[in-house]
């Protein structure tokens, strides 16, 4: 209700949010690829130059590294043009880690946007999607437990060590029951009722009122 | 909905005062206020409790509830129960805050009625943890929690909203997408 700017979410799910700058950060990650026909003069843009003898085609099955939006588009039911392979951390060794505990798990080294990324990925058929989407929705529901117990209970404290083994998604989570925890707290000190600069008008820098006088 | 909010619709609750002043009836918009007697206790709202203890002309007598003994009760009961005990005002937070803050000096031993209800608050929320998060792990697809009061809904709404949220979003993954195909034109 005090909040001057509301942004957009990320989209989970097989769709992404169009305006939401978090799913668009989100599908700059890259994941490994191959070309399956030859992509003629796209080796500056895409090949690693290193094996591409003349530097203008890409031969047909060099592997690829493509961030999420191209290999969307690129990918075709008729699989001309590229095929997609899964990023480790959401193949079969990798899962069954996160069966076993999810909580030990460093979801912000792992590729900061694990959730959105693996709905992401479920729009290239692939026959491991079921489990993958299964193993995604029963690590969220593990790491809930800490996120909600972390975020209720740290009031006033340096959040850094809490916050730094979650991902994007939980962060904003974790983000939403500080401030619920911080207003009651905030409340029950008599605070609520003092008014207080909206964080607006401070970004202005306008307000030097007591600068300009000395 | 924000602390303050909810302390706003609780200024709404009735409490005795005991003014030391003479007005007739008065007709506000939201009912009547009895005629005021100097020293015999009449009924009114918290807000104009509140403002008439600020300006001095009033004595204000805490809610029965608000006593020493009935508030250890309420906190071993609420102890020992699994679900929620029925508070004895549906604002018993807020009222707390309130009363003890502006009229300490009418409530005998205000300290300790804070600490009981502060402890009480406590038992509620650990509750109410535990039962989100056992509602989480089971992927239930309603929960019904009775006696629970605005304040404890709001501290922890948001973040619990949004976490059923994005876990639905999951869960929706885990259908083969028929209906994901975009138009062709």
């Amino acid at each position: 209700m005090s909040e001057a700017y509301f942004p957009v979410g990320p989209g989970l799910g097989p769709e992404e949010n169009f305006l939401s700058l978090d799913d668009i950060l989100m599908s700059q990650e890259k994941l490994p690829g191959r070309a399956e026909s030859t992509l003629p003069r796209l080796a500056f843009a895409l090949g690693q130059g290193a094996g591409a003898g003349s530097g203008d085609s890409i031969p047909e099955g060099s592997k690829l590294e493509i961030p999420l939006w191209l290999a969307k588009g690129l990918h075709d039911s008729k699989r001309r043009i590229i095929s997609m392979e899964l990023p480790k951390i959401y193949k079969e060794a990798w899962r069954t880690v996160f069966s076993a505990d999810a909580n030990v798990v460093d979801l912000h080294k792992m590729g900061p946007y694990y959730y959105g990324f693996g709905s992401q990925l479920l729009n290239f058929d692939n026959p491991e999607n079921p489990e993958i989407a299964q193993t995604i929705l029963q690590t969220f529901i593990s790491r809930f437990r800490r996120i909600m117990d972390s975020s209720q209970n740290a009031y006033n404290e340096d959040t850094s060590a809490l916050v730094a083994r979650l991902d994007e998604l939980e962060r904003a989570l974790f983000r939403a029951g500080q401030k619920g925890l911080n207003d009651f707290q905030c409340w029950e000190k008599g605070q609520a009722s003092q008014i207080t600069a909206s964080s607006l008008v401070q970004n202005y820098g306008k307000r030097k009122f007591t600068d300009m006088d000395g | 909905m924000e602390p303050a909010e909810a302390e706003f619709l609780a200024e709404k609750e009735l409490v005795t005062i005991v003014p030391n002043f003479s007005l007739d009836r008065i007709h506000l918009i939201g009912g009547d206020l009895g005629p005021f007697n100097p020293g015999l206790p009449v009924e009114v709202p918290v807000w104009l409790a509140i403002n008439l203890k600020q300006r001095q002309k009033c004595r204000l007598i805490p809610p029965e509830w608000m006593d020493v003994e009935k508030l250890e009760e309420i906190r071993d009961q609420e102890r020992k129960e699994d679900t929620f005990t029925p508070m004895p005002s549906p604002y018993y937070m807020e009222l707390t805050k309130l009363l003890l803050n502006y009229a300490s000096d009418n409530i005998p031993k205000a300290d300790e009625i804070r600490t009981l209800v502060k402890d009480t608050w406590d038992t509620r929320i650990a509750k109410l943890r535990l039962s989100a998060d056992s509602f989480v792990k089971q992927q239930e697809a309603h929960a019904k929690l009775d006696n629970l009061t605005l304040m404890e809904i709001n501290t922890i709404g948001t973040f619990l909203t949004q976490a059923l949220d994005h876990m639905y979003k999951l869960r929706t993954n885990l259908q083969p997408g028929e209906s994901a195909q975009s138009q062709d034109f």
